[in-house]
């Protein structure tokens, strides 16, 4: 479930940008590590830490279309390619510095241990995981599907020049969708961060799972990303718990190869076609 | 772009010459691995640069390079890079920009993987040591490295300067156009991606003899983001890129040593600035400050003289349909294009005029019904095997920037196909020029030579065209001698706008 939010502001931020975010698993781990630098310092319970999280990273997010999506919108899409991987770089190293690439744990959302329901024995994380992501889902939809600005973000990522010509100011909204990204990618860091650890190096492995997540489940569409990431998820803990961790993921990268080479349009088909 | 100019050439040949005369080991050291670098990106400027693809996974075939140098050898590296570079090519051919760049990635990862993992081949996370790489480490390695290095950059410099250049910016440019001048895309991604891929390889191995260790650190995304930075630094095209990104690389570390690791925020940054305000990269920029600078494109013109056609007589559609979606954008078209005739396609805007040149093109594939030229089927080749056929074409609005309507049709001439399809050739032009254009496609005409043309003015159709076809919403709803469109009732109601008087 986690995978799914850093999957759905992958994807918010790809439609918004027009170009693939490579950052954006470097905003997953810096919201991690402003989870635990914050939770250190203040002593704040994992479900407090949540919004100021998300403000943090909602802000870098911002930063981000402004500095590297932004001023490239005319140039071709390879260019914001190489500055998200430049800025992706850039927090990866900043992170390393600060904390000296040490892993840390970020505090857990509603305490550690288990939670007993009716016969069922579950872990407070992983619920607490899947609840917040629900919630945080459903509540990306009703803003797309269900409101006005959440209308004009999806103008936007529609057909950029049709909705500036209707009025829309495209930066401010593609720069809404970055900070959205952003906010989602922080919670899924400080979500993540207490399940695992919060290490620098982890953002290109967190981008390309979302990257996958993305291809797989159909270019573009908010709901195919989120199937996609949910597959993934299951595919993993299945195929893991029977080849262990690092071959799951080597036969996930060949799954992957194989059904490019197969289908290179993604599972359920690209639905903008190419333009003459 | 240029061939590579002398003051290049001179510094180029300084770097080795200097370090083995004047620099102490660990200066000549560091030469090398400036050399490393640069042959990696050298190799990766084939594929970034040129086509313009994001490939994730040169580091990767970098890495694979120094394990194969050091289980086998340093000759068989460049080879064990190929290989899965053609692969991962041939599996990826017909993929765009953001699959292209997520294959590759998915192939870098798998091979960081295997080196971390596969213990008993590639030692895990220890990496190896103690392996012959049949190479020593001081200066006889400088100088295998630089000389190849040299060699490398000027063949670049020779190649890019020329036609091959130029089919390379269409390619990366204006792919549709490409395709249309019968430039194969996939060919040139197989031989370029092996190209590169042979060349980080070669890199790889170079870097398992000069540190004498491998460790699944030379098979990682850092290295691969340090590639794609130094290319783009130095240059992503200029034949000097790599080299100056490599220098950058290589040097910042050592002049930034007080600051610990934070050498690579500071090149991360840089490249950053760079993407933003420099995009020709640092050699572009020496260029600039020198009073060097790159040429201007060329922008071809029309020939002085047309040459008599040569090539297929005649093309024939038969009750062709391409549906869009719900849209049907053809339906049981049937039409012919002989040599020595013109030919108008008229119809209002979405009527499928701009479909019907896309399927003869092979851009756009058809859903049923056959198109024959010289009675062989064209339905399913790809655009540049079609092009290669004899049908050449223009596009309606400029592909490239800075190009011109005339740059357009003088591309499509000089393919030499003997039948032209032509998307609205007038449209923008002024009186002057459509005259010269009614004087052009006659005098293809008098050459022998088909034209099929699409355009609005229909007073310049009815001045030069043989037949006009008029298209409404997919159908072909009248043919024959433009007198006799242009008085259909059904032409008249439904493009040129004239009601008909109940």
């Amino acid at each position: 479930m986690a995978y799914a939010l850093v999957a759905l502001g992958f994807v918010l931020a790809l439609n918004a940008a027009g170009a693939v975010n490579f950052a954006h698993g470097d905003l997953v781990v810096l919201g991690g590590a402003v989870a635990v630098l914050v939770g250190t310092w203040t002593g704040l319970p994992g479900i407090l830490l949540l919004p100021l999280v998300a403000l943090a990273l909602g802000v870098a997010g911002v930063i981000a279309a402004r500095v590297a999506l932004l001023p490239l919108v005319a140039r071709p899409v390879e260019a914001t390619f190489v500055a998200t991987i430049a800025l992706a770089a850039i927090i990866e190293q900043s992170l390393n510095l600060a904390t000296g690439g040490a892993p840390s744990t970020a505090p857990p959302l509603i305490g550690s241990g288990t939670l007993e329901v009716s016969g069922l024995v579950l872990g407070r994380q992983p619920l607490a995981i899947v609840v917040v992501g629900s919630v945080l889902v459903a509540a990306v939809w009703l803003l797309l599907e269900r409101t006005q600005t959440g209308r004009r973000m999806r103008a936007v990522s529609a057909d950029r020049h049709m909705a500036r010509a209707v009025g829309i100011p495209v930066g401010r909204y593609v720069t809404l969708s970055l900070a959205l990204a952003g906010a989602l990618a922080g919670i899924a860091g400080l979500l993540l961060g207490h399940q695992f650890l919060v290490v620098p190096t982890q953002g290109a492995g967190h981008m390309l799972k979302a990257y996958i997540a993305v291809a797989l489940g159909g270019w573009g569409s908010v709901p195919g990303a989120l199937l996609g990431a949910l597959g993934i998820g299951a595919f993993e803990t299945f195929v893991s718990a029977g080849l262990g961790d690092a071959w799951a993921s080597a036969a996930l990268y060949l799954g992957v190869l194989l059904l490019l080479a197969v289908r290179p349009q993604g599972l359920f088909g690209e639905p903008a076609g190419r333009r003459a | 772009m240029q061939a590579l100019g002398r003051f290049w050439l001179v510094v180029l040949l300084l770097a080795p010459v200097v370090a083995l005369v004047a620099l102490p080991p660990f200066g000549q050291r560091m030469v090398t691995l400036i050399g490393i670098y640069a042959l990696m990106g050298l190799g990766y400027q084939l594929v970034f640069g040129q086509l313009g693809a994001l490939n994730l996974a040169q580091g990767a075939l970098f890495g694979i390079g120094a394990y194969a140098a050091a289980l086998a050898g340093l000759p068989v590296a460049p080879l064990a890079a190929a290989i899965p570079a053609a692969l991962a090519a041939a599996l990826t051919l017909r993929l765009q920009s953001h699959y292209f760049a997520l294959a590759t990635l998915a192939l870098a990862s798998l091979v960081n993987l295997v080196a971390l993992h596969a213990e008993s081949l590639t030692g895990g996370a220890n990496g190896l040591a103690g392996f012959a790489a049949g190479m020593s480490r001081g200066p006889s390695l400088l100088v295998v490295v630089w000389a190849i290095l040299i060699a490398g950059v000027v063949l670049y410099a020779r190649l890019f300067a020329g036609t091959l250049g130029e089919r390379a910016r269409l390619l990366r440019e204006a792919p549709l156009v490409a395709a249309t001048l019968g430039i194969d895309a996939g060919r040139w991604r197989l031989v370029l991606f092996v190209l590169g891929g042979a060349l980080a390889g070669l890199a790889g191995a170079f870097s398992a003899a000069l540190s004498g260790v491998v460790s699944p650190e030379v098979t990682g995304f850092p290295l691969m983001v340090l590639c794609l930075s130094l290319v783009v630094l130095g240059g992503t095209r200029h034949p000097m890129g790599a080299v100056l990104g490599a220098t950058l690389a290589v040097c910042l570390p050592e002049l930034l040593r007080e600051l610990q690791g934070a050498w690579l925020l500071g090149y991360a940054v840089a490249t950053l600035a760079v993407v933003l305000w420099a995009p020709e990269g640092l050699a572009g920029l020496c260029d600039r400050w020198r009073g060097a600078g790159s040429p201007k494109p060329p922008v071809p013109g029309l020939p002085a003289s047309l040459p008599r056609a040569a090539g297929p007589r005649r093309l024939a559609l038969q009750q062709v349909s391409k549906r869009f979606g719900g849209v049907e954008a053809l339906q049981d078209v049937s039409l012919s294009l002989e040599r020595g005739e013109i030919v108008g396609l008229i119809g209002a805007n979405g009527s499928g005029k701009t479909t019907l040149l896309n399927v003869i093109n092979g851009l756009d594939p058809i859903d049923q019904g056959a198109i024959l030229l010289d009675g062989r089927h064209l339905e399913r080749l790809p655009a540049h095997a079609i092009a290669r056929m004899g049908i050449a074409r223009t596009f309606q609005a400029a592909m490239l920037a800075g190009d011109s309507k005339s740059a357009n049709l003088a591309r499509a001439l000089a393919r030499g196909g003997s039948l032209l399809l032509l998307d609205e050739p007038a449209a923008g032009l002024a009186d002057e020029e459509r005259r010269q254009l009614a004087v052009l496609l006659r005098q293809l005409r008098t050459q022998d030579y088909g034209v099929l043309i699409v355009d609005h003015d229909i007073e310049l159709l009815s001045a030069v065209c043989d037949r006009l076809v008029c298209l409404d919403r997919g159908r072909i709803i009248a043919a024959g001698s433009p007198a006799e469109v242009r008085a259909d009732a059904h032409v008249r109601a439904s493009f040129l706008g004239l009601a008909e008087a109940a």
